[in-house]
């Protein structure tokens, strides 16, 4: 479903503003390029490659209709980095006619639904909620157990039930 | 403690802090791998903060082809050579040696040197001298120049391959200068 900022996305799309979409995505571009490199330093130029691959379709002037914006940078960044750990070049356009297309994994439920809704609909009660207001609202750990007078310790361990079943469920 | 790292990565991502992710994971030590798959599932998702209006300029002039970190100097008013002079001295270096030191940074500048042949030292300066992660900018690869650039904000357009070339030749070899900017980290 769409939300405020894909609308924000698509208005920079509509004039043009290609600079500053990729400024708003590149955290999140060298992020993942890191975490799924392991660290390594071949991650930045993995995710050059991404923001070049990004702005060569704009350029190009591939548009998506309604798709969110978001979900062609991940989908970008998952390319890429397959063609990075397959051996293939990065450092080149993507392929002429390539469009976006799901994985199947839970990955795209992750990137539709966002990070914080996918985790609320697997870790339930009252859990999901202290994830909600730990992530989605940044309430700090004494703040949440204010507000669902709880003590700190029990939000404390409710977090950490609630990462650990996202743990299992990111390697499955 | 891995579950703990990721909740302050987290945390520290959706307040706009651009946390260090290979920091974390070296604290993270032989958990790096879960908590990269953490992070990794939770940027697939996460709303990006929006970002500080210098690194939209930056950008937007990285996309019309100019270098990012000329950008960055310009915005900060600062001439190549009051950089330079700034840069010899954070560097502990005496100013004779600044032709040297200018016609590396001249280089660096222009996207000319493989940012990870340039000494940690270098970076550390260029952070104090212009109050930005300067490492991290110098990363972006020139983008290729557009013939209608889509967004101009006006002004000459200084593309890499028209920025004067400085001379070597005003700048003999000097091998700690250059051992700062060619051997790496």
């Amino acid at each position: 479903m769409p939300n405020a900022a894909d609308l924000d996305d698509s208005q920079l799309l509509a004039v043009g503003d290609i600079g500053a979409l990729l400024a708003r995505y590149e955290p999140v571009i060298i992020g993942r390029c890191i975490a799924r490199l392991n660290g390594s330093l071949d991650a930045e130029d993995v995710a050059q490659d991404v923001k070049l691959r990004l702005l060569g379709e704009f350029r190009r002037g591939k548009r998506y209709g309604d798709l969110p914006y978001r979900v062609i940078v991940h989908q970008v960044i998952g390319w890429t980095i397959g063609d990075h750990f397959a051996g293939r070049p990065t450092d080149v356009s993507l392929p002429e006619g390539w469009e976006p297309a799901p994985s199947g994994d839970h990955a795209d439920e992750i990137v539709g639904r966002g990070w914080v809704e996918w985790v609320v609909r697997r870790v339930s009660g009252k859990d999901g909620q202290i994830i909600a207001l730990r992530y989605r609202d940044l309430l700090e750990p004494g703040e949440i157990a204010e507000r669902l007078d709880m003590e700190p310790g029990a939000v404390y361990q409710a977090i950490h039930r609630g990462l650990r079943k996202l743990g299992e469920l990111s390697r499955a | 403690m891995t579950l703990q790292l990721f909740d302050e990565f987290a945390a520290s991502f959706s307040g706009g802090n651009d946390p260090d992710l290979r920091e974390f994971m070296a604290r993270a030590g032989d958990e790096a791998a879960v908590l990269a798959q953490l992070v990794d599932s939770f940027l697939s998702g996460a709303e990006p903060p929006a970002p500080a209006p210098e690194r939209v300029e930056l950008m937007r002039a990285w996309v019309r082809g100019e270098p990012p970190l000329l950008e960055l100097r310009k915005r900060r008013r600062l001439r190549r050579q009051e950089l330079v002079k700034r840069l010899t001295e954070l560097l502990g270096l005496t100013p004779d040696r600044e032709p040297r030191v200018a016609f590396h940074y001249h280089r660096l500048e222009s996207g000319l040197l493989e940012p990870r042949s340039v000494d940690r030292r270098v970076w550390d300066a260029l952070r104090q001298a212009l109050g930005a992660d300067v490492q991290a900018i110098a990363a972006w690869r020139p983008a290729p120049i557009e013939a209608a650039p889509a967004y101009r904000a006006g002004g000459p357009v200084e593309v890499y391959s028209q920025l004067r070339p400085e001379s070597s030749a005003a700048a003999p070899e000097d091998a700690e200068v250059d051992r700062l900017f060619l051997s790496g980290p």
